[in-house]
């Protein structure tokens, strides 16, 4: 599977939140304004990079070799717990300005499936290191593609006429099922189908 | 124990405890797990070669003799994975003891088929796999001097599978051939 | 004044409905799209994560008088992602379909947030029996929605439940396969939202 392919297919075919339904909890909780979505992907990208690489190295150097397949669950979500928790005692030590504008979104990228998620597809996938570097930044940019767009439509609707009941999350979620209707469109292009 | 020991005391404990009942369980599901993945291979292998009752894998996922019930060789399967237009293309060819195409299968898209729907994804279906049953030699497309009408507009994906019935055949002489 | 301690039955009627996970406290999103495609498929998924939730629940309770509140969340991870792995491997030895279909939803299910977030909020400070109650409360509320919605979508794109045919031919000749893409997820999840908002089921 050629670079670009996995970039793409990652990125806008099957878009992680639009197309795969993963990390929509942030998606619906950040992207009320568009400062808080930009800080939010910044802060998955970043970590999904990282967990990638050190779920992908700790997999291929430990877990197989050992037989420790089954170990590979827990494994994951605790590095990436620790990797939060380490960005985040870094950024409050060293880069403090970064760190208060991140802030509260640190901790919530604990939970956020789609690194979770990229974690186990690099190795179901079978990647190799290189592979699974652009996968991520293909599933981290789309991730951030996504609720950027999605803050920007919120932030419009915030002050269109909405009937009562679908006022806050029901039509949060009508222009969610638009974009994603949008986003099938892209569905097998290039014959791609990661 | 202050409590900075038993913080670290309690994470170790819970860990072994859950290494413990991860091992246990993980031990205890693998042969039935393995077992699925041998009973799936087999249900797709039988599907091109109905005289076998079990097969015996030659070459690691791309070759098997069927064998009947006494153990006798009924035929051999392959399985071909050539470039077609947006990934291999996985065929399944069985054939008989003479070397004669019993059976050929293109894997669905739920196995693996990675070609255009509407046009190469068309190999899966049974008029153009039916046109390579009884054959005993390699052919090519009809546009290219052979005798198989390939499907239209998918002139990448149909070649794949000729040429994967051509390693069937080719595979068959270096292992069946008395 | 002294407020009345909740009703043991409380904890396990309020999230079915009133408080149920996903359609009002809005954790769990994930799942609730992505395997609702089919009422089997959403039967399947909201069983693996009952058992995860359930089991979860009863054993952080049971240690919750051992665990420091700074180290709580690995603790919990451990735990959660126990049962995690073990419905994942009981699913690929006597489910393998099952499995297929779920695919990465399995493993996700140490991130969904109501296993999480019931462990946090109820688990850990509250008695074995009652965080059991807790848990199956939350499994029934969840797996209520799910099936509902998995009910509707294959209902609308491909006129069948659970497999069983309940529109006449016309309709399935021509369906509304919107219903089975994300798009339609996204949607219907909306609308019963809004049905929430319109009926105030919140405050039933």
């Amino acid at each position: 599977m050629s670079l670009t392919k996995i970039f793409i297919g990652a990125f806008l075919i099957n878009n992680i939140l639009l197309m795969r339904f993963i990390a929509l909890c942030s998606f619906f909780g950040v992207s009320t304004s568009m400062d808080t979505s930009v800080g939010m992907s910044a802060a998955v990208v970043f970590v999904t990079m990282l967990a990638a690489w050190v779920c992908w190295v700790l997999w291929h150097a430990l877990l197989l070799p050992l037989g420790l397949e089954f170990l590979r669950t827990a494994v994951f979500i605790l590095v990436i717990a620790g990797l939060v928790q380490f960005v985040e005692m870094f950024l409050k030590k060293y880069m403090r300005g970064l760190y208060s504008s991140m802030g509260i979104y640190l901790p919530l990228i604990t939970t956020n499936c789609a690194i979770l998620a990229v974690t186990f597809l690099n190795v179901d996938y079978g990647f190799n290191l290189l592979q699974a570097t652009i996968y991520a930044l293909g599933v981290g940019g789309g991730y951030s593609l996504a609720i950027i767009l999605f803050a920007a439509i919120r932030e419009r609707l915030e002050d269109s006429p909405v009937s009562p009941s679908f006022r806050g999350y029901p039509i949060a979620f009508i222009a969610a099922s638009l974009i994603s209707l949008a986003f099938l469109g892209f569905a097998n292009l290039f014959g791609i189908s990661i | 124990m202050n409590s900075k020991t038993w913080m670290v005391v309690s994470l170790l404990i819970t860990c072994l405890a859950a290494g413990f009942a991860l091992s246990e369980v993980y031990a205890v599901t693998k042969p039935k797990i393995e077992q699925q993945k041998v009973d799936a291979t087999n249900s797709a292998l039988s599907q091109v070669l109905v005289t076998a009752q079990s097969f015996k894998e030659i070459e690691k996922d791309s070759l098997w003799y069927g064998l009947d019930q006494s153990g006798a060789k009924t035929g051999i399967v392959t399985r071909s994975g050539l470039r077609g237009y947006g990934g291999p293309v996985p065929v399944l060819v069985g054939l008989d003891l003479t070397g004669r195409i019993v059976g050929l299968k293109v894997a669905s898209a739920a196995e693996g088929m990675k070609e255009t729907p509407g046009l190469g994804l068309k190999a899966t279906e049974d008029w153009f796999a039916r046109q390579f049953v009884g054959l005993d030699s390699a052919t090519a497309l009809k546009k290219e001097g052979g005798t198989i009408d390939a499907i239209s507009g998918a002139t990448i994906t149909s070649r794949a599978v000729a040429r994967g019935v051509a390693q069937a055949i080719r595979k068959y002489s270096e292992h069946l051939k008395p | 004044m002294t407020t009345k301690k909740p009703s043991r039955l409380s904890y396990l009627l309020k999230p079915i409905v009133r408080e149920n996970a996903v359609l009002i406290l809005m954790i769990g999103l994930c799942p609730t799209l992505a395997t609702t495609t089919s009422a089997r498929d959403a039967l399947g998924m909201s069983a693996a994560a009952s058992f995860v939730l359930i089991f979860s629940n009863v054993v952080i309770s049971l240690v919750r008088k051992f665990v420091q509140p700074s180290i709580r969340i690995p603790i919990f991870i451990i735990i959660i992602s126990t049962f995690v792995t073990i419905i994942d491997y009981a699913l690929q030895a006597y489910q393998p379909s099952l499995y297929r279909v779920l695919g990465v939803f399995v493993p996700l299910i140490v991130v969904n947030c109501i296993i999480l977030g019931r462990a946090e909020a109820f688990a850990y400070g509250h008695g074995v029996f009652d965080s059991f109650l807790d848990g199956l409360g939350n499994s029934l509320g969840f797996t209520l929605l799910l099936v509902v919605m998995g009910s509707v979508r294959e209902f609308f794109a491909v006129g069948t439940i659970f497999g069983k045919v309940v529109t006449p031919a016309w309709y399935r000749s021509a369906p509304m396969l919107f219903m089975i893409f994300p798009p339609g997820a996204f949607f219907l999840i909306g609308i019963l939202k809004a049905l929430v908002a319109k009926f105030k089921l919140d405050k039933a």
